[in-house]
């Protein structure tokens, strides 16, 4: 039987060595090859549960291994590949302990669905061949054969939304860029995924570049372009270069070109790399980027669809919308429609981080809950510890508490609780976490990556910054709270653009949900998570220390010692960094008021 | 034509027009800091924010690029677009604290002080006005560029290199205005044009009889060599000229009438 090894060579699994888990593989396939079976390593885009990589599939049998090292190499080659027998202790255990053997029994994987993610970590990213054995490009045969009218009203029936942030509806869009006559008109794919924590849209482009491609001639031919940019993010290294080599590889197959597949429609994609700045991300920026000018926002009073790019007509998506659409044409509107909710139908990629036992990458149909998604999917909160909150939408969108875990994700929804669907980032918090100190945070990062031009963003966000600072400091004042929801409220009314709009959720999402804490922080000068330095202590409680002087060892600066043999005391030089109370396993380090305030 | 209407006030305009242009026809006040008839509008100060309201629903837009499309209704003074005013002013005192105007406009319209450090700055609102007077009026300008670029072809010493003299410079709360690296310009012709736009007063221009200090470069005035009459700094003038195609004559508008009348007369025999 002929077997594939699929490693996984997506971000995170590289980060953790795939790259030399996939060489060994090779050598131990070349070393066994006298007697092996015919055997192939494949390098893929990214399988998702980056927590746990480097990521190895074994094909037809469907054995996954997790945290594969080349060593394990010899090992999978001999007893796997050449005697079809599992080897455990690469396993997934489930939380009863027992081993997984099969992808789709692993709970981070049975509940997905995957429409935009359906080859990435499963074919060679860089092998145009593989995506067509996989059935890619049928789905551009279809359209070529279809109207313009035809693909849009496709798309339409599908109800798919913008995958970027706004979810408007992409099949409204197309119609009204394909009713003007006017010529030239472009089609962009908005790669500049910049949120902090979210890495959804370079999967795409790094694992499964063809089907952006393929999405983007679709458009392209429904609204009638010739001419389409990829707008990438520099950053991302890998995505650049597997978008580029996908153009290449479409073009020398007269996909791409002075005729797409024969016919008489000429097509001609380009990459251009983004400069780093977040706001490049907000589409009207974006062309302006792409026009050599300074990335800054316009007034959206006439969209983009009519005056875009050099004041053309554009159509601008966003990566995953544009992944979504060959699936859309092959498997015909209706069935798209049938998935996820009625508002918002088909599946969403998220990127599960932050305090959450298995971070990766899902797709999940719209509508899906947060506890689902989180528990059973991400495993829960590491290390048994409460769940307090989730911050969707990157670092523009607010947070949902505990208490609406049950709201089902979908655009609307999360509108209406103060947050966004953003484009997918998903941020899990858990109690150790100082919503206050989120808020800056996010707040922080604004500051510098606004573009500056026009008031209420610009200067509304340094002043919440400055008074954030001041709350997380101890020396917030009574009425910061209001004036914090009042600069908010003027940025949502009548910022340039959408990020300027949006900036003010993270703040006003906590103050909705978390106001205690920052009363405590203002009236107390307590932070009850214990984060804020300026206001937080740390005490053994020696009733459950055991002694065992864990917190010792990661102390920066030695704080914690043993005074006549007994339990640990921390001294003076504390830096209320809360090292010690995140490695104690006895809960036997808490928080308490203090600091420098 | 399209019927619209302003704080219940009937106005008649053109498909396009904006909202700002309409209002002001009709001596409707709308306060603005960043706009200015003669350049197009950017929308950054957004202190002339109104509420739309277009088929029942209900929006918040800068007046100064909104374009009429249909039958509107607009308020330029509810409570919310008060409030949001106050806000911003409120704001811009704190970037700008030495400004007079803003200070004045504060007043005017109870702007809240808020209890927030003041920004290290000086009047500066950062609009973007004299930028864009000078990419369109002065050196800077794409078409400035290009006709220099051709004279520059035809043997023209004159400097073409370069993007326009001044910019805005980094982005989100560290922005400001500024040549390029800070120093002197070398395109820049001193006609002032950014200083006379700038609402606040922030571009400091400092004269003496002789000439001029602006963006940190001198430069030295031309007077008309018949009646001494001042025309404006020496580069700007050569700097008209070669817009114009001819050589610098270095004569005010009414001595350059009379050179050309005397010609006139010498041609014809009359003096």
């Amino acid at each position: 039987m002929t077997r594939t090894i699929l490693v996984c060579c997506g971000t995170g699994c590289r980060a953790n060595g795939s790259m030399d888990v996939s060489l060994a593989l090779t050598a131990a396939v070349a070393a066994a090859a006298a007697d092996a079976n015919v055997c192939c390593v494949t390098e893929t885009g990214c399988s998702g549960l980056c927590e746990l990589g480097p990521l190895v599939r074994i094909m037809p049998d469907d054995i996954m291994y997790y945290r594969v090292r080349p060593f394990d190499a010899h090992e999978i080659i001999q007893k796997t590949v050449l005697a079809g027998e599992p080897i455990e202790r690469l396993l997934f255990k489930d939380s009863s302990g027992n081993h997984v053997l099969h992808q789709a029994d692993n709970p981070f994987y049975g509940h997905q669905k995957k429409i935009a993610l359906r080859n990435v970590g499963i074919i060679d990213s860089r092998s145009i061949d593989e995506y067509i054995a996989h059935g890619g490009y049928s789905a551009l045969a279809r359209a070529l054969e279809m109207t313009s009218d035809e693909i849009i009203r496709e798309v339409e029936e599908s109800g798919i939304r913008g995958r970027g942030g706004a979810g408007f509806p992409t099949g409204r869009k197309w119609r009204s860029a394909a009713v003007l006559e006017s010529s030239p008109k472009y089609v962009i794919c908005n790669g500049d995924e910049g949120d902090p924590g979210a890495f959804m849209d370079g999967s795409i482009m790094d694992g499964d570049p063809h089907s952006v491609l393929e999405g983007m001639m679709i458009g392209a031919l429904a609204i009638g372009a010739e001419e389409g940019f990829l707008y990438i993010r520099d950053e991302y290294i890998q995505a650049v270069k597997s978008m580029k080599k996908a153009i290449r590889a479409a073009e020398k197959r007269g996909l791409l070109g002075e005729s797409i597949l024969g016919t008489n429609r000429k097509l001609y994609f380009s990459v251009v790399r983004g400069g780093g700045a977040f706001v490049c991300g907000e589409s009207t920026a974006l062309m302006s980027s792409i026009e050599g000018n300074v990335g800054e926002p316009r007034a959206k009073y006439i969209h983009s669809v009519e005056k875009g790019l050099w004041g053309c007509p554009t159509v601008i998506n966003n990566v995953e919308t544009w992944t979504n659409i060959p699936f859309i044409i092959n498997a015909g509107g209706k069935k798209f429609a049938e998935i996820g909710t009625e508002g918002s139908t088909g599946t969403k990629v998220f990127a599960l981080v932050g305090k959450v036992k298995y971070t990766g990458l899902v797709e999940v149909p719209m509508g899906i809950t947060l506890r689902k998604l989180i528990f059973e999917i991400g495993g829960g909160i590491p290390n048994n510890r409460k769940f307090k909150a989730v911050q969707t939408g990157g670092p523009s969108g607010g947070c949902i508490p505990a208490s609406l875990l049950d709201i089902p994700v979908d655009f609307d929804t999360l509108k209406e609780y103060g947050t966004m669907m953003g484009s997918g980032g998903m941020i899990v918090m858990d109690d150790h976490s100082c919503m206050v100190e989120f808020a800056r945070y996010y707040v922080n990062f604004l500051c510098g990556e606004s573009c500056g031009k026009c008031t209420p963003c610009r200067e509304g966000l340094r002043h919440m910054q400055s008074i954030l600072t001041n709350i997380c400091s101890g020396y917030g004042r009574e009425g910061d709270i209001e004036l914090l929801e009042m600069i908010g409220s003027t940025m949502i009314d009548c910022s340039l653009c959408a990020l300027g709009s949006s900036a003010p959720n993270p703040v006003l999402t906590t103050i909705r949900y978390f106001r205690d804490e920052y009363e405590a922080h203002i009236r107390e000068h307590r932070c009850p998570a214990g984060v804020c330095k300026a206001l937080t202590a740390f005490s053994v409680n020696h009733a459950t220390c055991k002694g065992c002087m864990a917190c010792n060892a990661v102390c920066p600066t030695r704080a914690i010692v043993r005074l006549n043999g007994g339990f640990p005391i921390i001294t003076k030089s504390c830096d209320g960094c809360g090292s010690c109370r995140d490695v104690c396993r006895f809960n036997a380090i808490e928080a308490v008021k203090g600091g420098r305030v | 034509m399209i019927q619209i209407t302003i704080d219940g006030i009937p106005c008649t305009c053109k498909k396009g027009e904006k909202l700002l242009a309409v209002a002001r026809r009709n001596n409707i006040f709308i306060p603005t800091l960043c706009h200015h008839d003669g350049l197009p509008g950017m929308g950054s100060c957004r202190l002339c924010v109104v509420e739309v309201t277009e088929s029942g629903r209900t929006k918040v837009v800068v007046s100064c690029l909104y374009p009429v499309r249909g039958e509107i209704e607009v308020v330029t003074n509810s409570e919310r677009i008060l409030a949001h005013r106050k806000m911003i002013l409120a704001l811009l005192r704190k970037r700008a604290p030495k400004s007079d105007v803003i200070a004045h406009m504060c007043e005017a319209f109870g702007a809240p002080d808020l209890p927030v450090a003041s920004f290290d700055g000086g009047k500066c609102i950062l609009c973007g006005l004299c930028v864009r007077a000078c990419d369109l009026i002065g050196a800077g300008s794409v078409a400035t560029r290009t006709l220099l670029k051709k004279l520059a072809g035809q043997g023209c010493a004159y400097p073409v290199a370069g993007a326009g003299v001044i910019a805005m410079v980094n982005r989100g709360t560290t922005k400001s205005v500024s040549t390029p690296y800070d120093e002197p310009s070398e395109i820049c012709i001193g006609c002032g044009g950014c200083a006379n736009v700038c609402p606040t007063g922030e571009i400091t221009v400092t004269e003496t009889d002789d000439g001029r200090t602006i963006w940190g470069k001198e430069f030295k005035f031309a007077f008309c060599k018949e009646c001494g009459e001042l025309l404006g700094t020496d580069k700007e003038v050569r700097y008209a000229a070669q817009r114009g195609g001819r050589d610098p004559d270095f004569l005010c508008p009414a001595c350059r009438q009379k050179r050309s009348a005397d010609a006139m007369a010498d041609a014809f025999g009359r003096r």
